[in-house]
């Protein structure tokens, strides 16, 4: 879209005025088509966004006015679905729930970009006996369906007395079991020029030094990249907490979300809906801050200054 | 030292007031607190209790739970809950660990699964000790008894109804069904709402119920009346492919006519239903539902019928424990287990803080201690279940292995016939294909 306002120094200037002519109609035409293009582009938007704005609506109405009503404005808004929300369940505060999650995703995040990063230098700058097939075995567990590995992990965590506590929800993050970052690590780190690391080692640097004063700096993005994805993945994270978590002052906010409905006895949607805001409101306050990291760590595949 | 003294008297003194409460209560012997069961021995012990359902409930446990804790302080109760479906994917975990609670909720469809198993313990030993059934109906407690072990103790009950919006009613100028009305009948009454051709305000048509053959409990309450025992002891089906013809067919009319309220229009508004949108005018369902149907629908004035008269001239109606408790059979702390079993089940305070929100209690003196306002839900709950008493004749039928899928199978076929995509003879032989392969 930017081509237009390249310098066009270099062209002669008999050419000039034919050129600004034709750069004219390039241009409109150029226009017309991206007001269309947004155009549709917000359309489809919209199609999108209708659930969260439904949800965020909802959130306003009460209970009676929400299941089976599609539509956005509330007849009588009122903040006493939120009211609800914060006062908390059973006792425990949302405030609690609120916390737990923060935890979770920033004892997560800590986790993933200490330990991935780690393995991952090993895996692409050391070679060790059997790294290949380390490897392999690693990308394997990639492949192992998370259904399969539960039960005996829970046999394991129980028999340590580990349940109901955060140490069975964060260990393998910190022991970089996470493949799927190792991966993107190792992918992103054997882009990056082996002469930078040989000129190091020629000064004299050890590994340690090389991986903090080289190959820190230069990861960035996909350190950033796995930071997004590991708070995302653990806030909203479901299946673990319900199976390690089993005082309710330890819940993080996706399973506090379901206690407020019950399908033997009465629901509790607007307070439900009230409390799904609230929980979007984080992840979606760090993915606007980190997006333009996200969308660069994804992309970058060389080398950028 | 004079801390602890303190501390000793403040204790004795709340032991004091609680058994004076718990006296006061009523002079059932089931109310009595026995000092000396699961008093023995004072030596501090947690144990785990785990349910399933929403804040409300939540907060009425832990309000029965301090009580509990004043009685009892060397028992500890570190609790947890979850919702329904979520609740049976943790236990099932913890089941292959073999670490599930010292005490939790149990449904009865998933009673022989785990028991089978030998995931539950035997309460039987601690009835007369610690758990006092004094309060009980027999053939109550009998519906948690499989194979010989007490597995599971019923906490309270509740049965089939038909509920109705009057309001609805008197808007399409339709009779409510008599008491005395059977399935013929309210066919027609279902027929003679739906033509009417009312609409809501909101320009929905207004029907008169939805396909009643649609759920599983109502066939088994159907068959009941037939004189079908729906399961052996063995585990095998008392009734066979004509019996479920027989029973879908009788709404093939009314679902060919359009006269029950839509299938698609019925998922739309899942988790809520025709009836509590106020689209359609009644539903059968437990009676212990009417809390949730007034607090969905907004509609103060519902009303309770007995389930219609089958063919043999009598409702045949059953009792069901809708909800029991057990233990894991792993639990290291039996007798504390049982104290609190014993207390949740029988102590009239906890009766008074539930009411009737888990359905009515089994035990006489809770049933006794719950505060009943006129009109109010719980006391229409307690009513309807005296009320039907007279037709109450039956056992509940005791789920077999695997209940859950069948179930689940025969609402997705019922699904698939209400949108015309099976035939009532397909609907049969795969339901009883699928039944086959899941009650091995």
């Amino acid at each position: 879209m930017t081509i237009a306002n390249v310098p066009v120094g270099s062209v002669e200037p008999t050419s000039e005025e034919r050129s600004a002519a034709l750069r004219r109609r390039n241009r409109s035409t150029e226009r017309t088509k991206s007001v269309l293009f947004h155009i549709g582009v917000l359309a489809v938007t919209a199609v999108v966004l209708y659930p969260a704005l439904w949800m965020f609506m909802s959130s306003l109405k009460p209970t009676s006015d929400i299941v089976g009503n599609v539509s956005l404005i509330p007849d009588n808004a009122s903040l006493a679905n939120f009211a609800k929300a914060l006062e908390g369940i059973g006792g425990v505060s949302f405030w609690t729930f609120f916390k737990n999650s923060m935890i979770l995703a920033v004892a997560s995040v800590i986790g993933i970009t200490l330990s991935a990063s780690v393995s991952a230098y090993a895996f692409a700058r050391i070679e060790f006996p059997g790294r290949k097939v380390w490897f392999s075995l690693m990308i394997a567990t990639l492949l192992l369906p998370f259904h399969v590995v539960i039960i005996p992990q829970y046999i394991i965590f129980n028999n340590l007395g580990l349940v109901n506590t955060f140490v069975p929800l964060l260990i393998g993050k910190f022991l970089a079991a996470e493949a799927f970052f190792v991966f993107l690590m190792v992918q992103f780190m054997r882009n990056l020029p082996r002469e930078l690391d040989e000129a190091a080692r020629i000064d004299g640097a050890g590994h340690i030094r090389i991986f903090t004063a080289i190959m820190l700096p230069l990861m960035k993005p996909a350190l950033v990249t796995s930071s997004i994805f590991a708070f995302i993945w653990s806030w909203n994270d479901f299946f673990g907490p319900l199976l390690y978590l089993k005082d309710p002052a330890l819940y993080p906010l996706p399973i506090a979300l379901r206690l407020f409905v019950d399908q033997t006895s009465t629901s509790d949607y607007g307070a439900q809906m009230a409390m799904a805001v609230l929980a979007l409101i984080p992840v979606l306050l760090f993915f606007l801050v980190f997006q333009r990291y996200l969308v660069g760590g994804v992309a970058t595949q060389g080398l950028k200054g | 030292m004079n801390r602890f003294t303190l501390k000793a008297v403040g204790l004795a003194a709340a032991a004091a007031l609680t058994l004076t409460a718990c006296a006061g209560g009523g002079d059932d012997p089931a109310a009595e607190p026995d000092p000396t069961t699961g008093g023995d021995d004072t030596t501090p012990v947690t144990i785990t209790f785990t349910w399933w359902g929403n804040d409300d409930r939540a907060s009425r446990y832990e309000e029965s739970l301090a009580l509990f804790t004043e009685e009892y302080p060397h028992i500890t109760v570190q609790t947890s809950f979850q919702d329904f479906p979520n609740y049976w994917t943790a236990r099932a975990t913890e089941a292959a660990s073999r670490s599930l609670p010292d005490v939790m909720q149990f449904d009865l469809s998933y009673l022989r699964e785990y028991s089978e198993n030998g995931h539950l313990a035997d309460l039987s030993t601690h009835i007369g000790n610690e758990i006092d059934l004094s309060g009980f109906d027999d053939a109550l407690v009998q519906s948690g008894v499989l194979e010989g072990q007490q597995v599971g103790i019923p906490t309270s009950t509740n049965t089939l109804a038909l509920f109705y919006n009057p309001g609805l009613l008197e808007q399409t100028g339709v009779e409510a069904p008599a008491e005395d009305y059977t399935w013929e009948d309210y066919n027609e009454f279902l027929a003679a709402v739906s033509d009417a051709g009312e609409t809501t305000p909101d320009g929905q048509a207004i029907y008169g119920g939805a396909d009643y053959t649609n759920t599983f409990w109502f066939f088994l309450q159907w068959l009941v009346q037939e004189g079908v025992t729906p399961f052996n002891d063995d585990g095998t089906f008392g009734f066979d492919e004509s019996h479920m013809s027989d029973f879908l067919a009788l709404t093939t009319d009314l679902r060919e006519a359009g006269q029950v309220y839509p299938v698609d229009r019925g998922i739309q508004l899942l988790p809520l239903g025709g009836f509590t949108v106020n689209e359609s005018a009644s539903e059968f369902s437990w009676d212990n539902f009417l809390a949730g149907y007034t607090a969905d629908s907004g509609t103060e004035d519902i009303q309770m019928l007995p389930v219609p008269t089958g063919s043999g001239g009598d409702k045949a109606m059953f009792f069901k424990p809708s909800m029991l408790l057990s233990s894991g059979a792993n639990t290291e702390h039996p007798e504390a287990a049982a104290t609190l079993i014993d207390f949740l089940l029988t102590d009239p305070e906890v009766g008074a803080i539930f009411g009737t929100s888990k359905g009515v209690p089994a035990d006489q003196a809770q049933r006794d201690a719950m505060v009943l306002e006129e009109g109010s839900i719980d006391a229409t709950v307690v009513e309807y279940e005296d009320a039907v008493a007279e037709h109450v004749t039956e056992p509940v039928p005791v789920p077999v292995k695997g209940f859950g899928s069948i179930e689940a199978e025969y609402k997705r076929l019922a699904e698939e016939l209400a949108y015309g995509t099976v035939t009532i003879e397909q609907f049969v032989d795969s339901w009883f294909a699928e039944a086959a392969m899941m009650t091995q």
